[in-house]
C-alpha cells in the first residue's frame, strides 16, 4: 500500500500535470494547431525560476551580473517563469507563423530535441543530464499536504483562466481558426494574431505548471522538457478528449496516476510472466485503441450518455 | 587529413547515407502523397527492418541476404497489418493519425529496448575489403550498401512509372475520388503503398546497421529526419525528397566528417528549419495541405 503522504504527493503532481494537458488543449483542441513541441514552455518555465533561484548558476550564464544574496521571492520567481516561457510563444509563434499543417509540427516537434541538446552543452548552467537541486528554500511548502493545496489552488486557478479565454469572444476565433482557417482570415480574423496569441496563452500556463513542479520537487532536470513527458500529455488530452478543457483534466488525472501510481502493480504482475512489457507500452497501447475506438475522448463520450442524446 | 582523402570520404560516405535516407524519405512521402497519412511509425519500421535482420541471422542462422529480404518482408507484412487497423480507420483525421502511429512507433520502441536492451546492434558485413579509388581506401562495403539503396529507388521509379500499379497509385494520390469513381480500389492501393513504402524502410535500415549500427532511439531519430527531409523536399514528391535526401545527406556528413559526429544531428536541424522558415512550402512543394 502507498502511505497517504506519497499519494498527496503525486496527486499534487498529477495536478500541475493537467495544467500542462490542458494548456496544450488550447492550442491544440481550440485552435486547432498540433503543437509537438509544447513540453518546450514546461522546461523553459522550470529552468527560468530554478535559475533565478540558485543565483550561483546564473551568474555562470550572465557574468558579472550584480546579485544580492537574498533569496528571489517564490512567486515572483514562478511567475517569472511563465512570463520567459510566453516570451518563447511568442518568439516561436513568429518565426512559425508561415507554416502550416505539417510543416509546422515538425519544427514545433524538432524543438524538444533542440532544448534538451542546450541543458547538455551547457553543463555548468543547466546541470546537464541530471540537473540540480533547488534547495529547501525554494519550497512551496514546508509539508506534503501545504504543496498538496497549492498546486490545487494552482490547478483550479488556471483551468478556470483557461476555461474563461476559450468561451470568450477570442476563444471564438480560435474555433475559427481551427474550423477553416482561410474562412476565418476571410471574414476578418487575423489568424496569424490569433495562433500566435494561442502560443502565448498555451505556453504562459504550461511555464507556470513547470515553474511550480520544479519548487514543488525542489530540482530541476531535462525531463521536463523531454518527448516521453509530451506524449503523456498528448495521451492526457486524446484520452480526455481535445477541445474541450475538461476532457484533458480527466485524462491528466487518469494518465498521470496511472502511469506513477496503478500500472505499477500490473506491470509487476505481468513481467513476471516473462513478457517483455512496460507501463509505457501499456499507456500507449490504451492510447491507440482510444484513439481507434472513441475519438472524441471519454469526457464527450460521457456527455453524451448523460445528456441521453446521439450526436454522430 | 589530406584534402583528397576528405573530399573522397565526403562524396562516397554521404552518397551512402544519402541513399539510405532516400530509401525512407522517399517512402514516407510516397504514404503521404497518395493517402495523406501522416505515418509516424515509419521510422519504426527502419528499424525493426535492421532488427529483425539480426534476429534471424542470430536466431535461425540464415545468411545475411536471405535475413535481410526476409525480414523486409516481415516488416511489409506488419505495416500491412498496421494499416489495416488502425491507420485506415482513423484515417480522415489527421491528428490522429499522428497520434496513433506515433503511439504504435513507441510500442516499437519500448519492445526494442526492453527485449535488445539500449546499446546499438550491427549487422555483420555482407561485403568485405577494400577498394582504393584515387588511392583513397574505401571500405567496400559503403559503395556495396549505395549499389542497392541506388538499385532499390530505380526499381521504385519503374514502378510508379511504367506499370499500371504504379499508375494506378499516382491516380489515386491525384484525386481519390476519381480514381474511385474509375473503379479503382483506393484502400488497396493505400495499402500497397504502405507495403512498398515500409518494405524499403526497411531495407534501408538494414542498410544502416551494416553501415553503423541499429538502436531503439532512431526509431524516433529516422523519423524526425525523414519527416524533415520529406518537408524540404516537397511533402507528396518522391524526387523532391530524394533530392533533398542527398542534400541533407551531405550537410550530416560533412559537418561528421570535419567536426565530429556530435554537432551534426543538431546543425542538420537547424539548417532544415532555417529553409523551412525561408521556404515554407518546401523546395518542391506540391502538394496543398
Amino acid at each position: 500500500m502507498v502511505s497517504p503522504d506519497a499519494f498527496l504527493y503525486i496527486l499534487g503532481l498529477t495536478y500541475l500535470f493537467i495544467v500542462i494537458a490542458v494548456s496544450w488543449d488550447v492550442m491544440v483542441g481550440y485552435t486547432g494547431q498540433v503543437n509537438l513541441g509544447h513540453i518546450v514552455f514546461v522546461g523553459i518555465g522550470a529552468y527560468t525560476t530554478a535559475l533565478l533561484q540558485t543565483p550561483s548558476r546564473l551568474q555562470r550564464l550572465i557574468p558579472g551580473m550584480l546579485l544580492e544574496t537574498t533569496q528571489v521571492p517564490i512567486y515572483a520567481s514562478i511567475l517569472c517563469g511563465g512570463v520567459a516561457a510566453a516570451m518563447f510563444g511568442l518568439i516561436i509563434g513568429v518565426i512559425t507563423l508561415r507554416l502550416k499543417g505539417w510543416y509546422f509540427a515538425l519544427v514545433t516537434a524538432v524543438l524538444p530535441l533542440v532544448f534538451v541538446e542546450t541543458t547538455v552543452i551547457w553543463k555548468d548552467v543547466f546541470g546537464g543530464e541530471e540537473g540540480f537541486p533547488i534547495g529547501l528554500k525554494g519550497a512551496l511548502a514546508s509539508s506534503t499536504l501545504g504543496k498538496y493545496y497549492v498546486a490545487f489552488a494552482f490547478m483550479l486557478a488556471s483551468v478556470a483562466a483557461m476555461y474563461a479565454i476559450v468561451n470568450s469572444k477570442v476563444g471564438l476565433k480560435f474555433k475559427a481558426v481551427r474550423e477553416d482557417p482561410y474562412l476565418a482570415e476571410s471574414v476578418g480574423i487575423n489568424t496569424v494574431k490569433i495562433k500566435v496569441l494561442a502560443f502565448m496563452v498555451s505556453s504562459f500556463f504550461a511555464g507556470l505548471a513547470g515553474a511550480l513542479i520544479v519548487h514543488y520537487r525542489g530540482t530541476v532536470s531535462p525531463s521536463l522538457y523531454d518527448v516521453p513527458l509530451m506524449l503523456l500529455v498528448i495521451l492526457a488530452a486524446v484520452i480526455g478528449g481535445l477541445g474541450t478543457i475538461f476532457g484533458p483534466m480527466v485524462g491528466g488525472l487518469i494518465v498521470y496516476l496511472a502511469k506513477h501510481w496503478w500500472l505499477k502493480g500490473a506491470v509487476a504482475a505481468l513481467t513476471s510472466t516473462g513478457l517483455p512489457i512496460n507501463d509505457d507500452i501499456i499507456l500507449y497501447a490504451v492510447l491507440i485503441a482510444m484513439a481507434v475506438l472513441l475519438p472524441e475522448g471519454i469526457w464527450m463520450r460521457a456527455r453524451k450518455i448523460i445528456r441521453g442524446t446521439r450526436i454522430s | 587529413m589530406e584534402m583528397l582523402e576528405l573530399l573522397m570520404r565526403i562524396l562516397v560516405y554521404g552518397a551512402t547515407l544519402s541513399g539510405i535516407y532516400s530509401l525512407i524519405a522517399a517512402g514516407f512521402t510516397l504514404i503521404f502523397g497518395v493517402s495523406r497519412i501522416m505515418n509516424f511509425s515509419h521510422g519504426a519500421f527502419f528499424v525493426l527492418g535492421a532488427y529483425l535482420g539480426i534476429a534471424i541471422i542470430n536466431g535461425v542462422g540464415l545468411n545475411p541476404y536471405l535475413s535481410t529480404a526476409i525480414s523486409i518482408l516481415m516488416v511489409g507484412l506488419l505495416a500491412a497489418i498496421v494499416y489495416k487497423g488502425i491507420m485506415s480507420p482513423v484515417r480522415t483525421q489527421e491528428v490522429m493519425v499522428i497520434i496513433v502511429t506515433l503511439a504504435f512507433a513507441l510500442i516499437l520502441e519500448q519492445l526494442i529496448l526492453l527485449i535488445f536492451g539500449e546499446h546499438g546492434i550491427s549487422y555483420p558485413s555482407m561485403v568485405k575489403g577494400v577498394i582504393s579509388i584515387g588511392g583513397v581506401p574505401i571500405p567496400s562495403m559503403r559503395l556495396f550498401v549505395l549499389a542497392i539503396a541506388l538499385t532499390a529507388l530505380i526499381l521504385l521509379w519503374i514502378l510508379i512509372g511504367k506499370t499500371r500499379l504504379g499508375r494506378e497509385i499516382t491516380a489515386a494520390s491525384q484525386d481519390v475520388e476519381a480514381a474511385t469513381l474509375l473503379g479503382l480500389d483506393v484502400d488497396k492501393l493505400f495499402l500497397t503503398t504502405v507495403f512498398i513504402s515500409s518494405i524499403l524502410a526497411a531495407l534501408g535500415g538494414a542498410l544502416y546497421a551494416q553501415v553503423y549500427a541499429a538502436n531503439p532511439f532512431l526509431v524516433l531519430k529516422s523519423l524526425i529526419f525523414a519527416f524533415a527531409i520529406v518537408i524540404l523536399g516537397g511533402l507528396g514528391s518522391v524526387k523532391g525528397s530524394v533530392i533533398s535526401s542527398f542534400i541533407v545527406g551531405y550537410i550530416l556528413t560533412a559537418v561528421i566528417v570535419l567536426y565530429g559526429a556530435r554537432w551534426s544531428e543538431l546543425t542538420a536541424l537547424l539548417i532544415i528549419i532555417a529553409i523551412l522558415i525561408l521556404k515554407p512550402t518546401g523546395l518542391f512543394g506540391v502538394k496543398e495541405l
